[in-house]
This record gives structure tokens, C-alpha cells and sequence, in this order.
């Protein structure tokens, strides 16, 4: 029974032998054919869906480009300063509204309408007071993420389970202990899924911006490829970059996930 | 002092002025203002406990067990009567105190090494130093081996032990402990029971137990008080002339009987009162 029970699950683990893994590259060879094959068609209007070949050779030529580097730079320190800016004010304002009853109370349903709404209908207003350039990109950005860093964090300080307070309050914890030796480490889950959250929203508001008005980063290139017509560009970009994402919510993620297996 | 020199006064009032007790409690009250009217949990209670005494509280739920523990361990400053550690009022939580809690409350982002280690850590002790310490302790309540595992892979029963090394490592001259076996088996609470009399034999260490659990009560203390159910005051202190070193093979002793039976008189009366005042509540309510 139990042996049977073993095999059966070293069949779903065991990456050759699943039927999911299967049905999954399956689903990728399907997409990958069904793409070849309009861009082959010439259904479509010229080069709206480029062949295979030519999106892997404008990912190559993308990738040797310095050019590109410095643009994906530009856009990359835009979303690491606002989302430095946007967290640390999320935690801060997170701590002070999760400790303080009257204080969430009073400043918290402003968060909560004010969180989902698009930030970019503010990008105009962003552009008067901090220019073209980087800053207001940076300010989107912040904007963006600030909100769900803050919420999380405000939830998760009321989450605290008391008696871990209780318990360092007995051993006489000074505060700035209390806070680091108690607070942090036991909202660490809240916060590190407050900073993805905040990660996903801070690169939209980014990018968004970038489109909109700008002369550098991965956004305006994009843009630019688009009004140039060079689909392949394009896509070779969209892809790069949907990779990078991918890759860097993983990492916040395995950050998080490694001590939750160790969690209670 | 040792334990053998306990005096046994058989008055369910302990003088106050006693000058041999560590701990002193003189006519403590503590009353909750709610919404319904003023909750009087600890209702003029006095009682000393000397150095090296194991003194147990017990008494049906509600009855302000906890209340009396949080008062003790400095949780609740605000109090009437008195209450001193070695002559020094209680206002806070005081170094010489440590507090075992009723509910789960190891740190589980800390290994078991890291969470007994802990009130080292805060006093500034450098690692090795603390190391070293936080291992004898973890030795101490047997749980050698599991240095490096979590909370979260241990039992309900081994993370109970985690809290209590932790609490042994800060070295109190009291350790003050609110039902710290409540939520385990009866095996398990009577093998950690022999655990915590080896610890006593070792540390000699003051120790005030709260329990509902009258043969645990009974299987370490050297005297025990019952409480009242609300107000919460003192009903009866009991010695327990039983030899030590104890362990949990005394459960099945006469006089290890006679005590509980004693008790559970005592502790009936307080209980059936508890539960029907409960009910009475409950009808009350679902009558409204
Ligand atoms: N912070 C509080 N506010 C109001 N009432 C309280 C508070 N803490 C305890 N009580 C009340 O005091 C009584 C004693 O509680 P407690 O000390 O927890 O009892 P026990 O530990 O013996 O079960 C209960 O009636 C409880 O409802
Ligand atoms: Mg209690």
C-alpha cells in the first residue's frame, strides 16, 4: 500500500513521466507552431506576427547591444529607487498604522481606495513637478508601490501573535529590540509579499511612464520600436523583459519561501 | 536555603511580614474595568513564597490565575496592594523574574538553539558564550540533538521545553510558569513533570506554578494554594509533606491520593460554582 502510494508519487514528481509536464510542453509546441505558421501565412499585416527566426535574431542582436544595457539600466534603477523609496515609506507608515489603533483607523480607508486606483492618471501631474527625465518615472514608481507595502505591513504587525510580545516585554527588550529582534522577524511574510506586490506595481507604473513620455529606459525603447515598426525589436524586448520579471519575483520569492518551509 | 527547611504553617493565610520570602505578596487586588461592571480578578491575596520553594496556584478557569501571574511577572503594573521581589516593589518586569507562558511562544523563525539563546543575546553575550550556555540548558530539558531544528518540527510538548530552556537560560531566581502543560497529553505532562523536579533539584530555583491540573500540582509543589472562583482569593493552602526527590512514580502513592482528594475537595466547590455561574450566564444571554 504504502509502496504503491511511493510510486505513484515518483511518477508526478519525476519530471519525464508526468502527464502534466507533458501537456505543458505540449502547450508551448502548439503556441510556437500556431505562431510560425501565421507569420508564414501573411495573413496579418506585414510583420505584426515576425517569424521565430527573426525574434531570435533581434533577441541576439539586442543582447550584444550596449545600447540596450544602458537603457534596461536607466529603467532597472528607476523601479530599484522606487521601490527603495516606496518600501521604506510602506514600512514606516505600515508599522505606524498597524501599532496604533486610532492611527489605522483614521488613515486606513484612504489606503485602501486610494491603493487600486491606476497611479498613472497622476503621471501628468508627476511630469510639472519633477520633469521628463528619470524622477518622474521614479515618482510613478514610488507611488505605485508604496500601497501595498503599507498595507501588507499594517496588516501584518496586527497579525503579531501577542504572547511574542508578551515574551519580550518579560525579558525587558528595549524598544528599537522590541522592533528588530520581535516585529521584523515575525512579520517577515507580510513584508516580503508586501515587496512583491509592490515589485510587480512599481515595474508597471515604471514601464507605463516610460511609454508614455520619456527619452530613455526599456519603455521608451519599446515605444520607439513600436513607432518605428521594427516588430521583432519589439517583441525581442517584451520577451527579455518578461523574463527579467519573472526572474527577479522568484528571487523575492525564494527569499520568503525558503524559511516559510521551516515555518509553523 | 534549602528546600528541606520549608516551614509548614497550616493557616490558609501566609503572613505577609514572613522575612525568609522571596517573593511577597501583600493584600493584592486587581480589578477590570469592562463595558459590563468592574471584574475583581484577584480579590486581596497575600501570600509569601521563600527561596527555593516550588509553590503552586491552582483553581477552575477564570478565576484570575493569569492575572495573578501577569502581575507578578510585571506584565500588569497597575495594581493594588503590594507585591516584592526581594523587598523591591514589582512595577515592571523584573530581572530576577522569568515568565514561562501558558500559550505557544517559542520564535518561529529561531532555530531551538537560537530561541534559548535568546535572553543571552539580549543581555549582549557573544555568540560562542551564549552557545554554550543556551546548550546546557537545552540539555537540561532534554532535547539534546534538536539544537538546529525548528519550532515547526518539533512537538507541542518539545516546544514547550524550548520556552521553558529559554526562560532557565535568563537564570531567574523565580521562574514564574502559567499552565505550561495545559495543552499536552497527560503522559507527556507527567514526564515533563519528573523533568521540571529534576531541573528544581538541580537549579533550586524559586518556582510558582499556575495549573488547573491537581496531580500535577500535587507531583511537584511543596505547597499549594487554591483560589477561589471569582473573586479570585486565596481558599486554603495545602503542604505537600511528600519525600523528595520526587518523580512521576509517586502519582500512585496513598498520600499522593489523599492530597488530591483533598484538594479536589477544596477545588470541587470552586469549580461546580464556576460552572454553574457560566451557565447562568450563557442562559442569561440567550435569553436576551
Ligand atoms: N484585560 C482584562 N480585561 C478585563 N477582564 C479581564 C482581563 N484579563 C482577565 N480578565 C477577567 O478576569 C478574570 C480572571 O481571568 P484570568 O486571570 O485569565 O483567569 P485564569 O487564568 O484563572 O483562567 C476573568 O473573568 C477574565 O475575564
Ligand atoms: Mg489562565
Amino acid at each position: 500500500m504504502a509502496e504503491t502510494g511511493r510510486l505513484r508519487q515518483a511518477a508526478i514528481t519525476s519530471p519525464l513521466l508526468s502527464p502534466v509536464t507533458l501537456v505543458r510542453l505540449a502547450i508551448i509546441a502548439g503556441v510556437l507552431v500556431l505562431w510560425e505558421t501565421i507569420a508564414a501565412s501573411g495573413w496579418l499585416y506585414r510583420d505584426v506576427v515576425p517569424s521565430l527566426l527573426a525574434i531570435g535574431r533581434a533577441i541576439i542582436a539586442l543582447l550584444s547591444s550596449p545600447e540596450y544595457y544602458w537603457h534596461l539600466g536607466v529603467t532597472a534603477g528607476e523601479i530599484g529607487a522606487a521601490l527603495t523609496i516606496g518600501g521604506l515609506s510602506g514600512l514606516l507608515v505600515g508599522l505606524v498604522l498597524g501599532g496604533s489603533r486610532f492611527m489605522g483607523k483614521a488613515f486606513e480607508p484612504y489606503l485602501y481606495y486610494l491603493g487600486p486606483t491606476p497611479k498613472i492618471i497622476f503621471f501628468p501631474i508627476m511630469i510639472m513637478w519633477f520633469g521628463v527625465g528619470p524622477a518622474s518615472k521614479v515618482a510613478l514608481g514610488t507611488m505605485s508601490c508604496f500601497f501595498p507595502i503599507a498595507l501588507s505591513v499594517a496588516a501584518g504587525m496586527r497579525q503579531i501573535d501577542p504572547v511574542l510580545i508578551r515574551v519580550g516585554r518579560s525579558f525587558r527588550l528595549k524598544q528599537w529590540q522590541m522592533a528588530w529582534k520581535i516585529y521584523l522577524p515575525a512579520m517577515r511574510h507580510p513584508i516580503i509579499n508586501g515587496v512583491r506586490l509592490g515589485l510587480g506595481v512599481a515595474l508597471i507604473g515604471t514601464l507605463l511612464a516610460e511609454t508614455k513620455l520619456s527619452n530613455r529606459g526599456i519603455g521608451f525603447l519599446i515605444i520607439q520600436a513600436y513607432s518605428l515598426f521594427d516588430m521583432p525589436r519589439m517583441y525581442a524586448m517584451l520577451i527579455v523583459l518578461f523574463i527579467l520579471s519573472i526572474g527577479a519575483n522568484a528571487l523575492i520569492g525564494r527569499l520568503g519561501g525558503l524559511d516559510s518551509i521551516k515555518r509553523l | 536555603m534549602s528546600v528541606a527547611s520549608m516551614a509548614t504553617t497550616h493557616t490558609a493565610k501566609t503572613s505577609a511580614q514572613d522575612s525568609a520570602g522571596l517573593l511577597v505578596l501583600d493584600d493584592l487586588s486587581k480589578r477590570f474595568p469592562t463595558p459590563e461592571g468592574t471584574v475583581v480578578a484577584v480579590d486581596h491575596v497575600s501570600l509569601s513564597v521563600k527561596q527555593g520553594e516550588f509553590f503552586s496556584v491552582i483553581g477552575p478557569s477564570g478565576c484570575g490565575k493569569s492575572t495573578l501571574f501577569n502581575v507578578i511577572g510585571g506584565l500588569i503594573s497597575e495594581y493594588e496592594g503590594n507585591v516584592t521581589v526581594a523587598g523591591e516593589r514589582i512595577t515592571g518586569p523584573h530581572p530576577s523574574v522569568g515568565m514561562v507562558f501558558q500559550e505557544e511562544s517559542t520564535f518561529p523563525w529561531r532555530t531551538v538553539i537560537e530561541n534559548v539563546s535568546f535572553p543571552l543575546e539580549i543581555e549582549g553575550m557573544p555568540k560562542a558564550k551564549r552557545y554554550e550556555k543556551a546548550r546546557h540548558f537545552i540539555h537540561m530539558v532534554g532535547l539534546d540533538g534538536f539544537e538546529n531544528r525548528y519550532p515547526s518540527e518539533l512537538s507541542g510538548g518539545m516546544r514547550q521545553r524550548v520556552s521553558l530552556a529559554r526562560t532557565l537560560a535568563s537564570e531567574p531566581k523565580i521562574l514564574l510558569m502559567d499552565e505550561p502543560f495545559a495543552a499536552l497529553d497527560e503522559q507527556t505532562r507527567l514526564l515533563l513533570g519528573d523533568k521540571v523536579l529534576q531541573i528544581q533539584e538541580e537549579l533550586k530555583q524559586t518556582t510558582m506554578l499556575i495549573t488547573h491540573n491537581i496531580t500535577e500540582a500535587v507531583q511537584l509543589s511543596d505547597r499549594i494554594m487554591v483560589m477561589t472562583y471569582r473573586p479570585g482569593k486565596v481558599k486554603r493552602v495545602v503542604d505537600i509533606n511528600l519525600p523528595r526527590p520526587r518523580t512521576s512514580e509517586i502519582v500512585g502513592s496513598d498520600a499522593f491520593g489523599h492530597y488530591v482528594a483533598q484538594i479536589w475537595t477544596d477545588l470541587r466547590e470552586e469549580a461546580s460554582r464556576g460552572l454553574t455561574e457560566d451557565e447562568g450566564r450563557r442562559v442569561t444571554r440567550a435569553t436576551r
